[in-house]
């Protein structure tokens, strides 16, 4: 359809855009000039001699550990998802019994927990599991909160799928267990991604998990990683603002690499 | 319903077995366990107090916490089997709720039995763990007072001398003003930074009794004239613009208070005696030209409290759990290591100043010398060191507190409402 | 001949995971809000106090305003512009498509960096406002500034659930409209808006639902600052119990979270409902 071009809804686009990358335009900038020209001269400015001396201050300062811990987080939080979700899922699609679907019931009920309210007795419940301060601590409730939107998707995809596929593996003698592994899981891979995504996105950014169940530096992911940074570098605010563009590159790494996937995870269950 | 109960009771079950498997480590396996904030340059010298310790034929290890997790670390901890022998506290009414739970032990026998361990501290800090008489934590680092900084080139610029009395403080406050300069900063996002005014307000106006007497739940508490007398001689300050318009999204750990103080922005600021080292890291050319200068709080004509006194933390203690296996390796591990030479040195070599007795040589040979030994004479001089009030009261009391500060410095409080509103809690 | 089913026990782990750390921490909360608990030891049952002590405490009613107002505000902020930037990315051209992956940045920040950014920009000595508007250090303003950086972070998302949603719609209703002689505001207020009426309301629940359990934006950012000017509901149980330690005052706190959030979501459900039903009529 060809149209005339829309020149207000143009100029809003525009005005947005500067928005949208002004502070990206200042993150990048201020990350490259040393403190005392930051505390010198106007923020938007462009560095008079640009320098890569913060980011040397962040890996000095600690950003390896707390990338390495951010990356087992986000790793075992999705293991553990689809370790449990995708077999509760294909229980929930071709299981009978009351059990499973009342307990999915249960679960999707969870969809609305928000998890700050439950803070308080996840806390004591970690302490009195002598998990604080672990990487653990942080994965369990991380990978719980995930499971009711993972499943959700997962449990949406499998209905897709026609009994017939089913019968079919079922008249060549195949258990349940091998029928997961070698129908539910091929067919279910689109939605696998999704989860994937969705979850790892999650846990990457989770904040008061991490905040209120681990204290000590070895067990710092990122986020907490960055808050501490603005402690520790005080008005070197040119060193946090390198850390906060370190801590995004990863994402923009899947980004501009697998952008389809990261889009469909990011809207996991709500986006159709 | 059967399933959601079924998992319930899977859940607890697996909570319960998961607590009974974490039991108590066998006693004494490593010896006396120290636990203490996280601190790069306090924490090897505390593992050296503990090596001192082990040479001398005992067994102690060192674990070490961030500061807000601590706290909560702390009370989870205490009472449960998992609790350190020996821990890190502020002394005053945080560790007064850990005493009046029973959790802590008595140290005035070892301090009545061992007087030249008792007289090796400065009595004023000493106090600063003494709860209903009794001591309950020994000084393990340096003193912190909070004390009045300034930019002596600001001042040589207007001409003017440090505030000795609180009419010179409001008559610079129009001196900078009319320069175009912050008369002080203030790092208001943070409250426990305009606590500090009105401590030492109140201390000048009532003396240290009216907060004991807050702290302790005694005569009048907040309603005490005094405190409303000092609230109204704070906002006197706040209105005629001594802390300038921004100071509420201004944060101490941001640096934002400090900077503007080492870049001629703002004239003073009030701050705990750390601010030096601070200073020292975050503008060094500041401090190593000479810019900084400090004085004391000033006095308050009229008021019945000493102007030497002083508020702030009067050091960091080591207490001993009641309930530990080790109480009596602990208690020796306390009584020994902690006013030894090298330890101290150690303190010193580091920037602190100990709240050791007779240290004056040491202080006048190390780094800073200036700056540590009028702090040392600042503190020994002092007839009563106040703790932070937010480390004194209970921690609800303290949070509520701090809120209600806030507001105030705003303008959204009164002072009348502002006693009304911590008087109710 | 008798299918092979997965048998219940390929449930057991998610809802015993999740059992273990959502269903049982939903019923700790509810009993702990009925406790005494500063932290030290074990909790110690209080009757009502609690609940007495809510009724009563006028900051949290005033988290609670706050928390609304934020909803409200972020709601009214962030879904115009999400509809008509998501609408017109979602037009054929490549300068628009190149223009809307840029929009899309923000999603790859974390809440963390975002909070800390736009702290250290509006910076009330070094930033871009310093000396002038004190975007957080006003008590009038600041809850506005909280609204403005977390639109900033969601309107991407908000956008591109439009954009699906606006490819989705057919090209011939357009045409019909164009052969009718409609206007460009006719077809976008007879044709779009009223194709795009469920993505409304998915989208206005999830903006709600997230206003609600706003959190480390607001921690980051302004700690709930100035004074307690944008102390919302989380941030408040937060404090409450964290810093405080009023555990059991402030699991009664969560315990109002969580049927706030229950009664949003029941609206979701609901929705959703409707949409099923509705869609299959359509369908037809």
């Amino acid at each position: 359809m060809k149209s005339r071009p829309n020149w207000p809804a143009g100029l809003f686009a525009l005005l947005w855009l500067v928005i949208v990358v002004g502070p990206l335009y200042y993150v990048v900038t201020a990350s490259l000039r040393t403190r005392q020209d930051y505390l010198g001269s106007h923020p938007l400015e462009f560095p008079a001699s640009p320098t890569l001396g913060n980011y040397v201050t962040v890996v000095e300062g600690g950003f390896g550990q707390y990338l390495v811990n951010n990356i087992i987080v986000t790793v075992a939080t999705v293991a553990i998802v689809l370790l449990v979700g995708v077999p509760c899922a294909y229980a929930v699609v071709r299981g009978t019994g009351r059990f499973v679907q009342r307990g999915f019931t249960l679960l999707l009920m969870g969809l609305a927990i928000p998890a700050q309210a439950t803070i308080i007795p996840v806390y004591l419940l970690i302490t009195r599991m002598h998990l604080y301060d672990s990487l653990t601590a942080i994965i369990l409730p991380t990978a719980a909160f995930a499971l009711p939107v993972a499943t959700l998707v997962l449990t949406n995809s499998l209905r897709d799928v026609p009994a017939e596929l089913y019968e079919a593996q079922a008249i060549d003698g195949a258990g349940p267990f091998r029928v997961l592994v070698s129908l539910v899981l091929p067919l279910a891979k689109p939605a696998i991604m999704t989860v994937v995504v969705y979850t790892a996105l999650n846990a990457w950014n989770g904040f008061l998990f991490p905040l209120v169940l681990t204290q000590s530096e070895s067990s710092r992911v990122l986020t907490l990683g960055l808050w501490n940074f603005q402690g520790q570098f005080g008005t070197n605010v040119p060193a946090l603002m390198a850390a906060v563009l370190l801590s995004v590159l990863p994402i923009f790494a899947v980004y501009l690499f697998a952008r389809r996937f990261l889009l469909s995870g990011l809207t996991a269950g709500f986006g159709k | 319903m059967r399933p959601l109960i079924a998992m319930g009771l899977v859940a607890m079950a697996a909570v319960v077995s998961a607590c009974g498997t974490a039991g108590p480590a066998e006693p004494g396996a490593g010896g006396v366990k120290v636990w203490a904030l996280q601190d790069p340059v306090l924490n090897p010298i505390e593992q050296k107090s503990i090596d001192f310790f082990k040479s001398g034929g005992g067994n102690a290890s060192l674990e070490t916490f961030g500061n807000d997790p601590y706290k909560q670390k702390l009370r989870v901890a205490i009472g449960s089997p998992n609790a350190p022998d020996v821990f890190f506290n502020w002394g005053g009414g945080n560790l007064k709720e850990y005493v009046d739970a029973g959790k802590i032990a008595d140290l005035t026998p070892v301090l009545d039995q061992n007087s030249a361990l008792k007289n090796a501290f400065l009595p004023s800090v000493l106090d600063g763990a003494k709860i209903d008489g009794k001591y309950y934590g020994i000084p393990m680092r340096g003193m912190q007072p909070v004390l009045l900084f300034f930019n002596k080139e600001v001042f040589a610029a207007a001409g003017a001398q440090p505030p000795k009395t609180w009419d010179d403080l409001l008559a610079l406050v129009d001196t900078f003003k009319a320069k175009g300069v912050q008369p002080i900063a203030l790092a208001g996002s943070q409250a426990w930074t305009e606590l500090m005014w009105i401590e030492y307000i109140l201390d000048r106006i009532g003396g240290p009794e009216v907060f004991r007497n807050i702290r302790d739940g005694k005569g009048q508490g907040w309603k005490d004239p005094a405190v409303l007398e000092s609230l109204n001689k704070l906002k006197e300050l706040i209105d005629r613009g001594g802390f300038g318009t921004n100071f509420a999204s201004v944060g101490y750990d941001v640096g934002g208070a400090s900077t503007i103080l080492a870049q001629g922005k703002a004239a003073m600021h009030l701050m705990g005696s750390w601010e030096y080292v601070n200073q020292l890291g975050q503008s060094p050319d500041f401090v190593k030209k000479g810019s900084l200068g400090w004085v004391a709080f000033p006095s308050i004509p009229g008021g019945k409290g000493d102007p030497g006194n002083v508020v702030g933390n009067a050091s960091n203690y080591y207490s001993v759990t009641s309930g530990s296996s080790q109480v009596e390796a602990a208690k020796k591990f306390v009584s020994t290591a902690l006013h030894e030479d090298s330890y101290v040195q150690a303190l010193i070599d580091a920037g602190d100043v100990p709240a050791v007795v007779g240290v004056e040589e040491k202080l006048a040979k190390a780094a800073n010398s200036e700056y540590t030994t009028w702090i040392y004479g600042q503190v020994k001089g002092a007839k009563s060191f106040q703790l932070s009030w937010d480390q004194d009261l209970p921690a609800e009391k303290a949070t509520a507190m701090l809120t209600q500060l806030q507001e105030f410095f705003l303008g959204k409080v009164s002072p009348q409402q502002f006693v009304d509103a911590v008087a109710a809690r | 001949m008798r299918t092979q089913r997965p048998s219940g026990w390929y449930a057991v782990p998610a809802y015993g995971f999740f059992a273990l750390f959502a269903v049982l921490p939903m019923v700790l909360v509810v009993y702990l809000s009925f406790t005494s608990w500063q932290g030290l030891g074990t909790p110690v049952p209080n009757g009502t106090a609690n609940w007495s002590r809510l009724i009563a405490d006028g900051e949290a009613h005033a988290a609670v305003g706050r928390t609304v107002l934020l909803m409200v505000v972020s709601w009214l902020f962030q879904t115009p512009i999400a509809l008509l930037i998501g609408v017109w990315a979602a037009g054929p051209q490549r300068s628009r498509a190149v223009l809307s992956s840029i929009f899309f940045l923000p999603l790859l920040l974390s809440t963390a960096a975002i909070a800390l950014l736009w702290q250290a920009l509006l910076d009330p000595n070094f930033g871009i406002a310093a000396g002038g508007t004190q975007f957080l250090g006003d008590p009038d303003i600041a809850i506005y500034t909280v609204v403005f950086v977390i639109s900033w972070q969601y309107i991407p998302f908000h956008t591109l659930m439009y954009q699906g949603a606006a490819r989705a719609i057919p090209a011939s209703l357009y045409e019909a409209a164009t052969i009718d002689g409609a206007s460009r505001l006719g077809k976008f207020l007879h044709i779009t808006l009223p194709q795009l009426r469920y993505t409304l309301v998915t989208s206005s629940v999830l903006m709600l639902v997230g206003s609600l359990t706003t959190f480390d934006t607001v921690l980051i950012l302004t700690g709930g600052g100035p004074g307690t000017a944008t102390r919302i509901l989380p941030l408040h149980m937060y404090i409450t119990g964290f810093s405080g330690f009023e555990m059991g005052y402030a699991s009664t706190i969560a315990v109002v979270l969580v049927v706030l959030g229950t009664a949003l979501s029941v609206a979701v459900m609901r929705w959703s409902g409707f949409r099923a039903m509705s869609s299959q009529q359509e369908g037809s």
